[in-house]
């Protein structure tokens, strides 16, 4: 890779465009001039195309509409890495949180009668179509992460993921814990770090808009009977768990499981 | 050793002039119920009575982030970033947390010395506080309430004053430099001081021994405290994390955008954490929740030979700060057979196989 530059694609799926212009916004992409071609991201550049050959694509947004599926492949075909950026692309996003209505429902909540010319479908994560390389979490994904990322591609090696939890960090940081001191339903024991805390270091419960973390260590179950114990009810947690992880394959059954032991 | 008294009236002064040995930190409450050692501004903020900060003092000394060294690939070469330090005071450590600091040097001191430790701990002042343990303490059952050395001054509280012991140069040399805002030590103090030191003796929960613990650990690697307590366990760090001893760090490499060059990175790590025992081809040592949950008991309960107690000084953090409520001491004097009977033990045909090494199911299927 001495002489050719690296290929870049940023495409954009059903989403709020938000994670791009966070990264559009940094002055360190100047500094990729001399080593990136941005062969598609309409954000930055008008001359892109969809249909270039690229060596890293970044993704964001929900595969939400039959077009998107046929994107998706798309873009896995040309690009050598695939990275699913932001929570929406990474789990789906917040649109997948009415994931127990029906499509038609939902529709007329939010378009009533008007038309529109592109097929619906239920929010689903890019992962779901394709194979994904790498994921930058977030909602928005934090700038940090990206040049890590990107940087880490461009001496020819592999980022590291980020397999464990906010608490980490809000500790590493200095915060008090307001699971503990508020009794609040803090998110942070399942989320994935990288934000550095920012909430709980302004005493705001965790959300998780990270989304939880991967590898099997996401334990809805121990936290949810935290929750229990504080008095919130199933359905509570449920919804509060659901907003950024609706997808997530373990939750409901974890969280079942504790609302069936009883006391 | 040599013991002066601070009169109570002199305490604000003498703290405001702690500030010319260096940056001042203590202990001051940082939300409604926690305390942590921060900069000191106001010296009338300062917490005397607190329980545990948040934070252990090692981060002083052991920063939670640290860039260790700058790189480049094209050049082959390293370049180490070693902040220049400037003295600094930490005031207010309780006994536990100055042994805590004597077991980080046991560590990163003694044999292969951490230079990113080493310059802090050259450049850190540390003044010691007599404390009453509160229900969360056993440092008493650890032989950590009480600090011999590790300190540069230590004061004990009086009713009207502190006894201060000094136990370094520095200790003398702060002493020295404000001598007036000391008197000499009366029999009467020394009265006050032997009746502080047994009401404290006598305030902690429990008085027994544990010197079999680390044995009946490994013997009951079959417990059901186990399966039961792990089950519980959120995985993630709080324990290790305001854990005074732990001293596991992860280390990453930050490459800039110019694909050449980089920092490598260290945070504090967590044996909770999924890829502490994770290695080079995918295998992970300590692949269930339980195996990292029973890692942390074992660790902390092994002997440190340097200083002959254990890596765990009771300062009560892994219990009080644990959002999961999981009691340390609860599970060891389970296991020490103090909370409820676990004897007579089953009866079997075959003869047991006790101990880590046979216990399958903790470590993984195959080994």
């Amino acid at each position: 890779m001495e002489n050719r530059k690296i290929r870049i694609g940023f495409y954009a799926l059903t989403s709020c465009y938000g994670c791009q212009l966070q990264f559009a916004m940094m002055d360190e992409i100047l500094q990729l001039i001399d080593k990136a071609k941005i062969e598609c991201w309409y954000m930055l550049n008008r001359n892109s195309s969809e249909e270039r050959e690229v060596d890293i694509a970044f993704i964001e947004g929900s595969v939400s509409t039959k077009e998107e599926v046929e994107l998706v492949k798309k873009i896995r075909e040309k690009a050598k890495i695939v990275v699913a950026v932001g929570s929406c692309a990474v789990h789906g996003g917040v649109q997948s949180w009415g994931k127990e209505k029906e499509l038609e429902q939902l529709w007329k909540t939010v378009y009533g009668d008007g038309k529109v010319k592109f097929e619906p479908k239920m929010a689903e994560p890019v992962e779901k179509f394709i194979k994904v390389d790498y994921k930058l979490y977030g909602c928005p994904p934090e700038k940090r992460d990206f040049l890590y990322a990107l940087g880490t591609f461009l001496v020819g090696s592999w980022p590291e993921d980020i397999d464990y939890p906010v608490c980490v960090e809000c500790r590493l940081r200095g915060n008090s814990c307001i699971l503990i001191e508020k009794g609040e339903p803090c998110l942070g024991p399942v989320t994935v770090a990288g934000c550095d805390a920012r909430c709980p270091a302004y005493s705001v419960a965790c959300i998780g808009c990270r989304g939880a973390v991967g590898y099997d260590v996401a334990w809805f179950d121990s936290l949810a009977r935290e929750f229990k114990k504080k008095g919130f009810t199933k359905e509570e947690i449920l919804d509060r768990m659901r907003i950024f992880n609706a997808h997530n394959p373990k939750l409901e059954e974890m969280v079942n499981k504790i609302f069936e032991e009883g006391e | 050793m040599r013991y002066v008294k601070l009169p109570q009236e002199n305490v604000y002064e003498f703290l405001e002039r702690l500030k010319n040995f260096g940056k001042l930190y203590a202990p001051v409450k940082i939300s409604e119920k926690f305390y942590d050692f921060r900069e000191i501004d106001d010296v009338r903020k300062i917490e005397f009575h607190y329980n545990r900060t948040i934070m252990p003092p090692k981060k002083f000394f052991f920063l939670p982030r640290e860039t260790m060294f700058k790189f480049s690939i094209s050049k082959a070469e390293y370049e180490e970033v070693v902040e220049n330090v400037e003295p600094f005071v930490i005031f207010g450590l309780h006994a536990c947390d100055i042994f805590g600091l004597k077991i980080m040097d046991t560590i990163y001191l003694d044999e292969f010395p951490d230079k990113y430790y080493k310059i802090r701990r050259e450049k850190g002042i540390i003044i010691g506080i007599s404390c009453m343990p509160d229900e969360y303490c056993f440092c008493n059952l650890r032989e950590t309430d009480f600090a011999d050395d590790g300190f540069d001054l230590f004061l004990h509280e009086l009713p009207d004053g502190w006894l201060v012991r000094v136990g370094t140069p520095t200790g003398h040399r702060i002493v020295d430099k404000n001598i007036k805002l000391f008197e000499e030590v009366t029999t009467q103090d020394i009265c006050n001081f032997r009746d502080f030191e047994k009401k404290r003796h006598q305030s902690f929960r429990y008085h027994e021994d544990w010197g079999n613990l680390r044995y009946l650990l490994e013997l009951e690697m079959e417990h059901p405290m186990w399966d039961e307590q792990s089950e519980l366990c959120l995985g993630c760090g709080n324990c290790n994390l305001t854990c005074p001893t732990c001293r596991c760090y992860d280390v990453q490499d930050i490459p800039n955008l110019d694909g050449d060059t980089g920092v490598r990175i260290r945070r504090w790590d967590s044996c909770q954490l999924r890829s502490h025992g994770l290695v080079a081809g995918g295998h992970n040592f300590r692949p269930t929740k339980k195996s990292r949950f029973m890692n942390r008991y074992l660790c902390k309960n092994a002997y440190n030979e340097k200083l002959g107690i254990s890596y765990c000084v009771g300062c009560g953090r892994c219990t009080y700060f644990c959002p999961a409520g999981i009691s340390f001491v609860r599970n060891l004097r389970t296991i020490l057979g103090f909370e409820e009977k676990s004897c007579p033990p089953e009866v079997s045909e075959e003869i047991p196989k006790r101990g880590f090494a046979y216990a399958s199911n903790i470590r993984g299927e195959g080994i």
